[in-house]
């Protein structure tokens, strides 16, 4: 009886999720425009997946309920918000511009745009080197995303490059695609601002292309306000001797889920993630992240922090995986919580597969509140417990942050961050 | 190079306690099935309890699929193809280890566990399983002056099925999972403490269990359950003989500890775990769980794994009672082909409970060696505190080591912390051991014991002692 109420209780599930599924598609418009071929691709593809569901084990702590509760349907174009100035030395593109986002900008010295056929050769390459040119996020912004910024890189670029995206009101869909080819030696910094409000959502896919010795520094601030929903994938293939930093920070969205997966094609290659992630109110922040090393000697340095507050919960799942082929792989994989309240949740899952012998791999997890010595010791100096509590909290997002491009200070993160802005 | 390819030499050594002892054996016809069910229950002369309990287990069981979330890999099982109940022709219990078949304690001489040896020599009980059926028992009425009871589940069923009824799937449902609930059915026999209230129990109680019938799965059930402030320490070891079908094993214990209560219970595993092509092996699917019911009560798991073909095994703790504590120790070798996915669980109900687990992986050969563990807090755990923490050592470049440990906390007032790492055994360490006159072979198996330690310390003192023998065992041989 009880097999046969909890089946229905599935079933049920999986019309609804098939219905949204089909609900998405048909507010879709007609696929046109340069990514005529992957939208199609990608809509086929999401009518024979329903959405992923908690028996998945890469899914089975997200609970998708808020992005099936919205209906978002595409935007043509944005509204340029109230943001603040573009800091100095850097060129801020506005993605979801009405018309061309390059419109009355010039690029800087050593970045091109990639012409029809080279977009058409390099999009999606990274994403199957990445095995997750499959992957439900990845179709669902394939299906939708009407049009995709593709860059080369071909030098050192000393400006910052700043990409604003806004997903602002109800029922807006706001896909965001982003190809960057890095050539031999170059490179770039870039800082990516997401803003979410209202029962928007937001999907990002980001492919790069790390050429040998080049240097991509990659900042993602993502910002929302419940019930917004932001889906993020980030592709990065590295030939030897490049070097990835990607540092991430997301908060305040009903459903943040991001995916950062990073192949060192050859190995020799240095990569490292930052991130920070804060859920409170009744947000869900994931993160599930993969490195894989298919050469030797690469190097991996992972900070993952997450602070879980109110009714809030976060959710960490990091792959690290070393096949045969990864001697002298040094990794370290870091997942250090906070966990402020009664209610909220922390899970976390550090995953390290290896199969080569000479390597070191490390990796270590904590969940905890806020240190009592270090509370006490800020009040023995006179502060009050509040403030005392909020300066380890300043403290312990400020790891994270400062390793954002210097471009971010702008947006005022920490501020935003902690809800003092 | 040359360094890592010997020390695969030295642990490819072939199972020294592979052989068949030929005992007459009371068997049932292969399949399962609900009669099959009925008729072990009724070949042991069960209670209806009982009867009832086994076949809604086998009902369950029906409904049931057998997980494949583990990363393990292995030929589909064909559950009619195993006979679930195998007897040895040993019909009257006997009054002394003279009476018993001499075949059998050949067969433990062999093991190096000479039931009459340490009997005289040390102050240890020994409950033999032999195939199902308890053969010999000692010192049981010496344990019974203490109020100890320490017999086979079958004898308990029979001479204090009161305490059977309240305590048995109390800790592992039957429907708890695939393997539990195929053993709940069908269970053939396995052991039966209690330990009344305020008793330390006077002596390390140890069971040697041994598979010796070709095609027999078997279905240990062990329950064991500590009163309020009562304590014991259970060892169980375990070999069998070289076959080439794969044999499964899906044992079921279950721990119980009421308040001020403490189990500790401690297990060395070295059963065949196939040649060097995967061929034959024992498939070792265990269920293990302890309940920390009282406050303050403590259990702890300590284990040597060395064999099996295939092994999936999660000695887990609830704790619920507060202030309790569960521990888990593990050394998990693999070689060849064989696959050990194993770890712990400790679910933290109450509060101010804590939990310790510390595991070492040892992969070899083309093995793969998975740590999967759960630390739980509860959102009542307030105080909670658990410490893990994970090594893994490689020899060789084709072996796997995996760690997934997961991590849900749900109380603020809860401190998690895990840490993992891996090494190898290195040419400079080796160097520098054979430098100061150490001999390749005991350096390896130095550096293994060393690796080891921090398990082994909490073995009791005749286990340790097996435990270093057996992966000595392991590790010795000609040098390359």
């Amino acid at each position: 009886m009880v097999a046969a109420m909890s089946n229905s209780a599935s079933n049920s599930a999986a019309v609804a999720a098939s219905s949204w599924v089909t609900t998405f598609l048909e507010r879709l418009p007609a696929p046109a425009g340069e990514l005529e071929a992957v939208q199609w691709r990608g809509r086929e593809a999401l009518s024979r997946q329903p959405l992923p569901t908690r028996r998945q084990e890469d899914w089975r702590f997200t609970d998708l309920a808020p992005l099936t509760a919205l209906t978002p349907a595409l935007a043509p174009a944005g509204e340029q918000g109230s943001w603040p100035e573009p800091a100095a030395g850097a060129v801020r593109l506005w993605l979801d511009a009405p018309g061309d986002p390059l419109a009355g900008q010039s690029l800087p010295a050593g970045i091109s745009l990639l012409g029809a056929d080279e977009v058409q050769q390099a999009l999606g390459h990274t994403l199957a080197a990445c095995n997750c040119e499959q992957h439900w996020p990845v179709e669902l912004n394939q299906a939708s995303a009407p049009r995709v910024l593709a860059l080369r890189v071909s030098a050192v670029v000393a400006p910052i490059l700043e990409l604003v995206s806004q997903a602002a009101g109800d029922g807006v869909m706001r896909p965001v695609r982003v190809l960057l080819l890095l050539e031999e030696k170059a490179s770039l910094e870039v800082l990516q601002v997401q803003l979410g409000s209202g029962s928007s959502l937001t999907s990002l896919v980001i492919e790069a292309h790390l050429g040998r010795e080049s240097t991509l520094r990659h900042g993602l601030l993502a910002l929302g306000e419940s019930p917004a929903c932001f889906l993020g994938h980030l592709a990065v293939e590295q030939e030897p001797r490049s070097l990835l930093e990607s540092v991430w920070a997301s908060h305040g969205w009903a459903l943040s889920r991001f995916e950062p997966r990073v192949v060192q094609v050859d190995g020799e290659a240095t990569t490292s993630l930052k991130a920070l992630q804060l859920a409170d109110g009744q947000q869900l922040a994931d993160t599930h992240s993969r490195v894989e090393f298919r050469g030797p000697e690469g190097q991996l340095d992972q900070l993952h922090k997450a602070i879980a507050d109110d009714r809030g919960r976060s959710v960490f799942n990091g792959a690290v995986k070393v096949p045969r082929a990864a001697q002298r792989t040094n990794a370290s994989q870091l997942s250090r919580n906070l966990l402020l309240s009664n209610q909220a949740r922390i899970d976390t899952k550090p995953e390290l597969e290896i199969v080569a012998d000479d390597v070191r791999c490390a990796h270590g997890a904590t969940v905890s509140r806020l240190q009592t010595d270090e509370l006490f010791y800020l009040q023995s100096r006179g502060l009050s417990a509040a403030v005392a509590a909020g300066l380890l909290k300043r403290g312990f997002c400020e790891e994270v942050l400062r390793a954002l491009p210097a471009a971010a200070a702008a947006w005022r993160p920490l501020q935003r961050l902690l809800g003092e802005a | 190079m040359s360094s890592s390819t010997s020390v695969g030499d030295l642990v490819s050594q072939p199972y020294k306690y592979g052989f068949v002892t030929d005992i007459e054996t009371d068997k049932i016809d292969k399949g399962l099935s609900e009669d099959v069910v009925r008729l072990i229950s009724s070949k042991k002369d069960e209670p209806q309890f009982l009867l009832d309990f086994r076949l809604r287990a086998y009902k369950q069981w029906l409904r049931m699929e057998e997980p494949d979330w583990a990363t393990l890999g292995h030929p589909a099982i064909d559950y009619q193809e195993m006979i679930y109940y195998a007897a040895p022709r040993q019909q009257e219990k006997k009054a002394s280890l003279d009476e018993v078949d001499p075949k059998l304690l050949e067969t433990f001489e062999k093991l190096g566990i000479p039931l009459s040896e340490q009997k005289r020599l040390s102050n240890v009980a020994v409950d033999a399983v032999f195939d199902s059926v308890s053969i010999a028992t000692t010192y049981r009425e010496k344990l019974a002056e203490h109020g100890v009871i320490f017999c086979s589940i079958s004898e308990a069923v029979k001479d204090h099925p009161d305490l059977i009824e309240r305590y048995l799937g109390t800790v592992v449902p039957s429907n708890d999972n695939f393997f539990a609930a195929l053993n709940s059915a069908v269970f053939s026999d396995g052991s039966f403490v209690f330990i009344p209230k305020g008793v330390a129990c006077p002596m390390e109680l140890s069971t040697y269990f041994r598979i010796n019938s070709g095609d027999t799965g078997q279905f240990e059930r062990t329950l064991i359950v500590a009163e309020e402030g009562a304590s014991v320490s259970y060892l169980e070891g375990c070999t069998a003989p070289m076959f080439d079908t794969n044999q499964l094993h899906a044992a079921v214990v279950e721990l119980v500890t009421l308040d001020d209560a403490s189990i500790k219970y401690s297990t060395v595993q070295n059963w065949y775990a196939g040649d060097e092509n995967g061929v034959g092996g024992i498939y070792n699917f265990v269920t293990k769980r302890g309940h920390c019911r009282g406050d303050r009560s403590h259990i702890s798991w300590t284990q040597v794994e060395t064999g099996s073909a295939i092994t999936w095994k999660y000695p887990s703790c609830v704790l619920q009672g507060a202030d309790s504590v569960g521990e888990f120790y593990s050394v998990a070798l693999t070689n060849n082909l064989q696959q050990a996915d194993t770890g712990t669980k400790m679910v933290h109900v109450g509060p101010r409970t804590r939990s310790t687990i510390v595991s070492k992986g040892i992969s070899a050969g083309r093995s793969s060696n998975s740590y999967r563990g759960l630390v739980q807090i509860g959102p009542k755990a307030t105080g909670a505190r658990n410490y893990s923490q994970c090594d893994s050592m490689l020899i060789g470049d084709q072996a796997a080591a995996n760690t997934y440990p997961y991590i849900r906390s749900q109380q603020p007032e809860a401190s998690v912390e895990h840490e993992a790492s891996t090494c190898r055994i290195s040419a400079d360490q080796l160097f520098y051991l054979q430098s100061r006159g150490i001999g390749f072979e005991e350096a390896v198996s130095m550096m293994v014991s060393g690796f080891c330690r921090d398990v082994f310390n909490q073995l009791p003192m005749e286990f340790a002692a097996e435990a270093d023998k057996l992966l000595a065992l392991k590790l010795e041989g000609s040098v390359g």
